[in-house]
């Protein structure tokens, strides 16, 4: 059976799963971003925390994906099996990407500028909301979009832990030995990557080409 | 660039022909390379050909085992390259843990490896797409046959041991509902969840059938997840029956209990090393070493072994040289 016969066989599965990989991805990026970019910014008030906070995210990016999920079944709120597991791999899979380009967009304004607003008086939270989130922001969508990007090849994943999405397809083909399958979760999944780093690739331009 | 470009040095035009003199079935295409001044294409194109020659030049001396991604995949393989090693003088390499039953197969019908641990039922329906049927001789002389025929590979003789899917559940469950056979499942069902891996829930001879055969109506479908997770889930109690490998060592480790397949369901899983034609040819010391593994493994003793690896945490090499020692000295 080719590809397109599948997809026109399947179509309410296929636009199922995509809508379930597309909610795992955005919800996770999402926590990851509302979690990462506080942090980023926090780490340049503290910088002796950086390297113990950027060091755990980086342990996480190494930990295996069915590894993770054996730690994660029995914990209760944020495991089990399903979705809610999943979207936790996500987020801590996400978070390096954003939490370091935070601190590095943040961290790498002019010290000039910055000793301006403090000369014009800003407060600290002044300081950090008109100078240096707005001059960082090229940088920390820099960080969203890998994230994002990265997220959803890693959704595939989430099949393994009864969470659907496209990597369902692929888990099915590579058990069966049916490269139609594997494909049919594949190329939609990559399409959605390319889709999402257009798009942030977009965005990010748009604004590189506003501060100047 | 266009117009031919400047006059190159012949010999570094392709670093595929440094390759080609040292293999001597090589295709005499390489000429073809230096006409033209396309130096992009001639890049691609030797790539291309270095793909293509790599892994039939550098091969002859030696025998490449591979495994799949599962502890008793990972243990066979370890047995059987190391009984080769023993009986024989060829060096071999380890090609273990490849992602599955469709790894492997692209792996060793396209050369790569020359030898993989397959299972009768699974290359009788997952890779040859037969219906499943339960009698043990007709589906190895089946598979053997077709696997000559369709693909140049060779089934030694089984190790002993029938790996067949296990419907298991939590011990606890066991006693409390006199479960011991799988037909005492389906009037649990519908109060049940049940956590299955890919391929049970993919093949012929996974869910579906076993649900028609014995009834089995489950409240919601089951959840698919992969297979060792679903060990994990089972024993904290997310789900209720599962369906495993019987020779898994974690059917024990947790405490859970394997039901009896009282319809005969599922086909025999029988282990067997399946080998590239060729190789056999080559190397005549080989199918003489793999003949004395025949037989010597029972389901208990597979068990076991795996038990060793996935609950004491043993190292397989220790485990497979042992195994060796004791089995044939």
């Amino acid at each position: 059976m080719s590809l397109w016969d599948f997809y026109a066989r399947n179509s309410q599965e296929v636009l199922g799963l995509v809508g379930q990989h597309l909610y795992l991805v955005a919800i996770s990026t999402g926590a990851a971003i509302a979690i990462g970019v506080p942090l980023g910014v926090l780490l340049t008030r503290r910088p002796a925390w950086r390297g113990p906070v950027l060091g755990v995210a980086n342990v996480f990016q190494t930990v295996p994906s069915l590894a993770l999920f054996g730690f994660l079944i029995p914990l209760p709120f944020i495991g089990g099996i399903g979705a809610t597991t999943a979207i936790v791999a996500l987020v801590l899979y996400a978070l390096l990407p954003i939490v370091r380009n935070s601190y590095e967009g943040v961290a790498g304004v002019d010290p000039a500028v910055r000793e301006a607003g403090r000369g014009m008086g800003m407060t600290d939270w002044q300081l950090l909301t008109l100078v240096e989130l707005p001059l960082g922001f090229g940088v920390i969508l820099a960080g969203v979009r890998v994230a994002t990007v990265v997220s959803v090849g890693t959704a595939t994943i989430a099949a393994a832990i009864g969470a659907g999405g496209l990597g369902v397809y692929i888990f099915r083909g590579v058990a069966v030995v049916d490269d139609t399958l594997i494909l049919a979760g594949a190329l939609p999944a990559a399409l959605m990557a390319l889709a999402a780093d257009g798009l942030l690739g977009v965005a990010e331009r748009r604004f590189a080409w506003r501060v100047r | 660039m266009r117009n031919g470009g400047r006059p190159r040095d012949p010999r570094a035009e392709s670093p595929g022909s440094a390759l080609y003199a040292s293999c001597k079935d090589a295709p005499p295409a390489e000429r073809a390379l230096s006409g033209r001044g396309h130096r992009l294409s001639a890049l691609v194109l030797s790539v291309a050909l270095l793909l293509l020659v790599l892994p039939g030049c550098h091969r002859g001396d030696r025998i490449v085992v591979g495994s799949k991604n599962f502890t008793e995949s990972d243990l066979l393989g370890e047995i059987v390259a190391q009984q080769i090693e023993r009986r024989t003088a060829l060096p071999v390499e380890r090609r273990f843990h490849l992602g599955g039953t469709f790894v492997c197969h692209q792996a060793i019908t396209s050369g790569q490896i020359d030898l993989y641990v397959e299972y009768t039922g699974t290359a009788y329906t997952a890779v040859l797409q037969h219906a499943p049927v339960a009698d043990r001789d007709s589906v190895y002389r089946t598979v053997a046959r077709d696997y000559t025929q369709r693909f140049g590979l060779v089934w030694g003789t089984p190790f002993g041991f029938n790996n067949t899917f296990a419907i298991t559940v939590r011990h606890r469950d066991a006693t409390r509902y006199g479960l011991k056979r799988i037909s005492d499942l389906a009037r649990l069902a519908p109060r049940w969840k049940a956590g299955f891996g890919y391929e049970f829930l993919e093949r012929a001879d996974g869910f579906r059938g076993l649900a028609s055969v014995y009834g089995l109506r489950f409240a919601s479908p089951p959840t698919a997840m992969d297979l060792g997770l679903t060990y994990r889930a089972l024993a904290e109690g997310k789900v209720d029956v599962i369906a495993g490998n019987s020779t898994d060592g974690q059917i024990q480790a947790l405490d859970l209990v394997v039901l009896e397949d009282d319809r005969q369901y599922f086909p025999p899983y029988e282990a067997a090393p399946v080998i590239r034609q060729a190789a056999l040819t080559r190397h005549s010391g080989v199918a003489g070493a793999l003949a004395q593994l025949a037989g010597r493994i029972s389901d208990a003793e597979m068990r076991r072994l795996n038990a060793l690896v996935d609950v004491e945490h043993r190292d397989i090499a220790t485990i497979a040289r042992d195994w060796l020692r004791a089995t044939l000295p």
